[in-house]
């Protein structure tokens, strides 16, 4: 049916028209699809900072015991 | 906060971008004098309507930001110029390949439509390096709107005088919908809406990995414990600082987590 249509009256020939279309709409794709690559890149990004600081969140408490203990004074002061 | 809504609004852009497709090639009927050929409007003219109207918004945005000084406006302003920006470029590449088409040319320079819209894209093309030429965050943001501001006003300016010029060499769409067959003037207003919510998408995404970037930001510096005042040091960035408020509540409350 499409084709039927398409053969119908182009002022432009089908094989000539056609290219321009696909690349006009080949452009639109390849905008979203750019912009798809970028948000993609970021949201790695995002993801291995958060992976490090989900990292330290882990060690801080870690180390903080290994620390020695302050005098019970002085945090009473503090 | 920014990506409240973003589920329901990236779902409703791929079933109207589908159904826009669909339309075009399988429901919209062939023009009588172009063929084929005239089916590349039904995404080139969207794009140049979204453009204009997101130049104009971007504007608006930067009105309210001079308003509240609300660091927010501004976010919303330079999203919203940075991406019309990008459909303005995509509608010049699309234009270009229907004048290559129809008229045998890649671009004609005395077609007034076709050159003031280049004129519109090249001013905006400017917008970034003023960002990125002042180093203060204050300054870059009201320069910026203010920049903004003037350059959306011309925007409607130019697109009337375009209008009034005697020289009608270029395909009128808007002007002409009423004589536009049923079948092509709803597809036009399906691709019409499709663009549109795109537009909206990209920029609800666009703001909501920026601030998500800045509460990580907020995070680390809380974590490490390093200051989250203003006076701290800021890399020259062309982008305004995403709601700095947000960013230090984020940071103050891990620290007081943390701490």
């Amino acid at each position: 049916m499409p084709l039927a249509i398409l053969a119908e009256s182009p002022a432009l020939p089908l094989h000539t028209a056609g290219k321009y279309v696909a690349g006009a709409y080949v452009v639109l794709f390849a905008l979203v699809l750019i912009y798809v690559t970028i948000m993609a890149i970021r949201l790695s990004h995002i993801e291995r900072e958060l992976g490090e600081l989900l990292e330290i969140a882990h060690r801080d408490p870690l180390e903080s015991s290994r620390e020695p203990q302050p005098d019970p004074a002085e945090s009473t002061l503090a | 906060m920014y990506g409240k809504g973003l589920r329901t609004l990236s779902i409703s852009t791929v079933i109207v971008m589908t159904v826009g497709l669909a339309m075009v090639f399988f429901y919209a009927p062939l023009e009588a004098e172009q063929g084929f050929l005239q089916k590349i409007f039904y995404i080139h003219v969207p794009m140049a309507i979204v453009t204009l109207v997101g130049f104009v918004v971007g504007g608006l945005l930067a009105i309210q930001h001079l308003r509240t000084r609300d660091p927010r406006w501004d976010m919303r302003s330079y999203v919203v110029i940075h991406m019309s920006l990008i459909f303005g470029i995509g509608t010049l590449i699309t234009g270009s390949i229907w004048a290559k088409g129809s008229w045998g040319h890649w671009w004609v320079w005395n077609e007034p439509t076709l050159v003031s819209f280049l004129i519109i894209i090249l001013l905006y093309a400017t917008y970034q390096p003023l960002r990125f030429a002042i180093e203060d965050p204050e300054r870059q943001s009201r320069y910026a709107s203010v920049f903004a501001i003037t350059a959306g006003a011309f925007v409607p300016m130019n697109f009337l005088a375009v209008r009034l010029s005697s020289a009608y060499l270029h395909p009128r769409v808007l002007g002409s919908t009423s004589n536009l067959p049923a079948q092509m003037a709803l597809t036009f207003v399906v691709c019409l809406a499709a663009v549109a919510l795109l537009f909206t998408t990209m920029c609800k995404y666009e703001l909501t990995a920026k601030h998500s970037r800045a509460q990580v930001r907020a995070l680390r510096r809380a974590l490490l414990g390093e200051g989250t005042g203003p006076s701290r040091p800021r890399g020259r960035s062309a982008a305004p600082s995403v709601h700095p408020g947000a960013a230090a509540r984020a940071g103050t409350h891990i620290a007081g987590r943390t701490g």
